[in-house]
């Protein structure tokens, strides 16, 4: 097994008396995504800087491409690419020098950089603008630019923090192919720092769930939602809601763990999907009409907010 | 040339070309030293042509002898001009590179944090010290080049217009060269050094303007000071003010560079 691209033990910084990341441990294989997901405040940001050795921790490692970043942070930044919160180009500039100048920081020669940046904007939808100044560009056309910067140098590691805020749905799809083509295809591993669930869960293989600083869960959507939720829920539809006594009914079946009623009849937890036959046949068996009885596994939605909410599981 | 070197002189061009195309940064660096080295001496050429140049003599009774008394020994109408030009504005002259250095020092973080690219810095591959040092290069380096323009500007107006009345080259004198080559840059040196370490605390460029502004008050003092003869700027003086200056900008720098750090600047962001 090879050794993980990001590897992060008891990683803790405060700033002043309040605890930024408090003690987080995850390992993030190479050509994985891995989203963060917390709401604001959670710690997602301080984790990027500590990983790419901008701010240093005040417990705890971390070590990315083998390296760590409190002590090479120029080395892992040259092999990392980050995309910030806002786009953090400068207005001063056109688009090309803006991906120019800042990939000749990085030590690449400058006709090279010109050619990957045009390449890039043009890849982009922003070639017709490559000569512009950033300066009334929109907040969709900041973000393409400043993600092509991220690209321009071909990290290993990339730090992607709200890639498609403020995109179109033409762009947010583009974006959102890249980002999957990046990682499956060329073998990058991606940090997805997102509010977006959806695309947290079309992109990422693990998801790591953060609240005031902690990691409340770190795993595949799916294995977190049997574990906040053990067995499979399944949506039985009724001619109306499911009264006490289709419930007692429902609950007296084997296999079944939890009952509520809804609009359109009944969610019963059940252990297993090989349960669902004996659920709906013991409401046929006493004459009620059942028109349909869907699985519903649990959506990232779900999870993230039974793991975040004051009434999640997780809690 | 080595990676390292290379990134800050990356940091430098970068700097320097946004710097070129913001009105806000540009005008100022070059409306006062218009003022001061072509406007202000070409009005004293001006004035000194008249048939009966002003009067200076009030003026040189309060300058010490050794300066005073070559002046006074001139014909009337060249003594505003080797006063004014040869000797007052010198002193004043320093406001150029100290405005320059300032205004581009006070850019180099905090205007970054007001743009919002601060971040997207940090997260270049360039060491610590390296950022601070292009930081610093990139306010000194232009404030040097606008100086010395300036001054030739200031050379050429000043013998030009000067000509009808002294007949000859009076620009530079001693004390000018000294300004020019040792005080002005040592007055740069000390207004980046300054305002770097200021700019990085501040959170825009106006902000760190307002805290490092006290740094011009002894220039003002030099330059209120030569002008009524309380202190006597003659070249050996110049050369000891400016070996002080000297020290004081390279100790802020030296202690700056090992002072700064990403994670410093990232916390308060």
């Amino acid at each position: 097994m090879s050794a993980p691209a990001i590897s992060v033990r008891g990683l803790t910084r405060r700033f002043g008396t309040e605890v930024a990341v408090d003690d987080l441990t995850f390992d993030v294989e190479p050509g994985e995504v891995v989203a963060l997901l917390g709401p604001n405040g959670a710690g997602k940001t301080t984790t990027v800087r500590m990983l790419n050795g901008v701010l240093r921790p005040d417990a705890g490692s971390c070590h990315v491409l083998g390296l760590d970043p409190a002590a090479d942070g120029d080395a892992v930044r040259r092999r990392t690419g980050v995309l910030t919160e806002n786009a953090g180009l400068d207005d001063r500039l056109t688009a090309l020098e803006n991906l120019v100048l800042y990939a000749r920081i990085r030590g690449l020669d400058g006709d090279v950089a010109a050619t990957r940046g045009a390449e890039l904007l043009e890849r982009f939808g922003m070639g017709p603008r490559a000569s512009s100044l950033v300066q009334g560009f929109s907040t969709g056309q900041r973000r393409r630019v400043a993600l092509a910067r991220a690209l321009l140098h071909e990290p290993e590691v990339l730090f992607l923090d709200e890639p498609t805020s403020g995109l179109d749905p033409e762009a947010t799809r583009a974006v959102v192919e890249l980002i999957a083509s990046l990682a499956r295809e060329h073998g990058r591993t991606v940090i997805l720092c997102t509010h977006f669930l959806g695309e947290a869960g079309q992109l990422s293989d693990r998801m790591a769930v953060l609240q005031r600083g902690r990691l409340v869960a770190f795993g595949r959507p799916a294995e977190l939602g049997e574990e906040l939720w053990p067995g499979l829920a399944v949506d039985v539809e009724l001619a109306g809601p499911a009264d006490e006594a289709v419930l007692a009914w429902l609950r007296a079946v084997e296999g079944v763990v939890d009952v509520e009623s809804q609009p359109s009849g009944a969610q019963v937890r059940v252990t297993g999907r090989d349960r669902v036959p004996a659920v709906v046949a013991a409401l046929v068996a006493r004459e009620v009409a059942v028109y349909a009885a869907v699985p519903r596994p649990p959506t990232l939605e779900d999870v993230y907010f039974g793991l975040t909410t004051e009434e999640g599981f997780g809690r | 040339m080595s990676p390292r070197v290379e990134a800050m002189r990356a940091v430098v061009a970068k700097d320097l070309i946004a710097v070129r195309r913001s009105k806000a940064v540009i005008l100022p660096m070059l409306i006062v030293p218009a003022l001061l080295l072509v406007v202000m001496p070409m009005g004293i050429g001006l004035a000194a042509r008249a048939a009966h140049g002003p009067d200076v003599s009030s003026v040189l009774a309060k300058l010490p002898g050794n300066v005073a008394d070559p002046i006074t020994r001139l014909p009337q109408r060249e003594q505003l001009i080797v006063l004014v030009n040869g000797y007052l504005l010198a002193p004043l002259f320093l406001i150029v590179p100290l405005m320059v250095a300032s205004v581009l020092a006070a850019d180099a973080f905090a205007g970054e944090k007001e743009r919002r690219t601060l971040e997207t810095v940090l997260h270049l591959p360039i060491r610590d010290r390296d950022l601070f040092l292009a930081k610093v290069l990139g306010a000194f380096l232009p404030a040097l080049a606008v100086s010395w323009i300036g001054f030739v500007l200031f050379a050429l107006v000043s013998n030009t217009i000067a000509w009808p009345v002294l007949h000859r080259i009076f620009v530079p004198t001693g004390l000018w060269l000294v300004v020019i080559f040792w005080v002005a840059p040592a007055v740069a040196a000390l207004g980046m050094g300054v305002m770097v370490r200021v700019s990085a605390r501040a959170r825009t460029a106006q902000e760190a303007n307002q805290l490092g502004g006290a740094v011009i008050l002894p220039l003002i003092f030099l330059a209120v000071g030569q002008s009524t003869g309380l202190l006597l700027v003659t070249a050996p003086v110049a050369i000891g003010i400016g070996l002080a200056i000297w020290v004081v900008a390279l100790w802020l720098t030296v202690r700056g560079a090992e002072r700064f750090t990403r994670d410093a600047i990232a916390a308060r962001m």
